[in-house]
């Protein structure tokens, strides 16, 4: 706590790491402020108990609140420059991403004309089909993080889309499972799936819930260590549908696990063992469940591995 | 033989616009291309075809003043189809409410996908 208030203090260098003027920035402007505050007092006492002139005695507390005026303008003038600085990086962000999209949509849509091309004249080597479906991975890849960092953008700027419908929440989870088997072989890893019997209705954007259920099934997987188990749960309970997904992978150590869901933010322990992903899937799951009545939570040791759950009301 | 149906496609990145035509070519379609909003009004003018698929973000004129042009036309019938990368919520409400059929978002629809939705729309 103390250490933390000292800190407050160490305002160059905090200026400096977010690139502000020390007139723009809030610690020095606040520390001046208080400062100020304390002078004038002490001066206003000292001026009123020895010349004791109503005049005076005025006259100082106008230019004490002169004073206080201008820093507090300063003030809110360093945290509008914060707050401006915010907006222009998601906008940035949203920019780049639009920009991005119709690049990476011709790559998606003029390879799926070559495929068709082999499918129906075979006019391709297959040696040369195996590099082309390298392109066409890497292009998903890269589609799908733009897309991620655009729905980021527009949940920052309270603009995300919902289409509300009611669905099957078991048929989708079947179907990401589905999605994620080649990856799952890949890295040798055994899914288990516990699907509840019959349609497990629920209320929500039914290609979002779809992003929820990839990010931690495939967060699942790609934190597992070689030749382990992914454990997945969908069940009923009361009015409310469960989720859970368990790894006994590398999981995340207890000092890190207050920041998990924030933006961008990637575990040490993650990035030891990956270096892809830029730490916004937990963010946009749980932006996606809240929109929806939704609660995510988990937990999790590290070496041990995590267990993600998520619920959702259910429908009739 | 029956005369294929015409497809008036506004798009201005050429690398899609050619994807287009020739998946729409291999199913029987006939295709038109139009790489900028005025062009896309003129040839919508002079060829009367059967679907317009439309972006949104064109040159000399925009996908919303091309679709509000032609639904004050003779050609109002014709039904547009919205293929864009733009997914905000006030787009799609403003590119309905000017009359477009149907709004679909690049990045997340394959030509297959589109195809589909071309041939439930000259259904109708």
């Amino acid at each position: 706590m103390f250490a933390k208030f000292l800190d407050d203090f160490r305002f160059i260098t905090t200026c400096k790491k977010y690139g502000l003027g020390l007139w723009q920035c809030p610690n020095f402007l606040f520390l001046m402020m208080g400062l100020i505050t304390i002078v004038a007092m002490v001066g206003t006492f000292f001026v009123s108990s020895r010349f004791a002139s109503e005049g005076t005695t005025v006259m100082s507390v106008t230019i004490e609140v002169v004073f206080l005026m201008i820093i507090g303008s300063s003030v809110i003038r360093g945290v509008e420059k914060v707050a401006e600085a915010n907006i222009m990086k998601t906008e940035f962000i949203s920019i780049i991403s639009h920009q991005l999209c119709t690049p990476l949509s011709a790559i998606k849509w003029n390879m799926e004309v070559i495929e068709t091309e082999r499918d129906t004249k075979e006019c391709l080597p297959e040696k040369q089909m195996v590099f082309l479906q390298n392109i066409k991975k890497s292009n998903e890849q890269m589609l799908k993080m733009v897309t991620d960092l655009l729905e980021v953008a527009r949940v920052d700027q309270g603009k995300s889309v919902f289409k509300e419908s009611i669905f099957d929440l078991a048929d989708l989870a079947k179907e990401s499972i589905v999605g994620f088997q080649g990856m799952a072989i890949e890295k040798n890893v055994k899914i288990e799936s516990q699907i509840a019997e019959g349609p497990q209705r629920v209320c929500s954007d039914e290609k979002k819930m779809r992003v929820v259920f990839d990010n931690l099934i495939g967060n699942a997987i790609k934190y597992s260590k070689e030749g382990g188990k992914v454990e997945i749960k969908l069940k009923k309970n009361k009015e409310k549908i469960i989720f859970s997904v368990q790894d006994w992978g590398v999981g995340i150590p207890r000092y890190q696990h207050s920041k998990i869901f924030e933006k961008f933010f990637r575990s040490k322990n993650e990035s030891r063992y990956r270096t892809d992903g830029v730490g916004i899937g937990l963010y946009l799951v749980k932006a996606i469940l809240g929109h929806c009545g939704g609660k995510v939570w988990f937990e999790s040791e590290a070496g041990k591995g995590s267990i993600f759950y998520f619920s959702l009301p259910a429908q009739s | 033989m029956d005369t294929p149906q015409k497809i008036l496609i506004i798009e201005d990145d050429r690398a899609l616009q050619s994807a287009l035509v020739e998946m729409l070519s291999q199913e029987g379609y006939e295709t038109i291309s139009a790489y900028d909003g005025q062009e896309g009004m003129e040839k919508a003018e002079v060829e009367k075809p059967n679907l317009i698929l439309l972006d949104l973000i064109l040159p000399k004129k925009d996908g919303y003043e091309v679709l509000a042009e032609i639904k004050k036309g003779s050609d109002k019938n014709i039904p547009v189809l919205i293929l864009t990368n733009l997914e905000e919520l006030d787009n799609i409400q403003r590119a309905l409410d000017l009359g477009a059929k149907t709004f679909m978002v690049k990045s997340d629809f394959s030509l297959r996908d589109i195809i589909e939705k071309i041939k439930e729309n000259l259904q109708k």
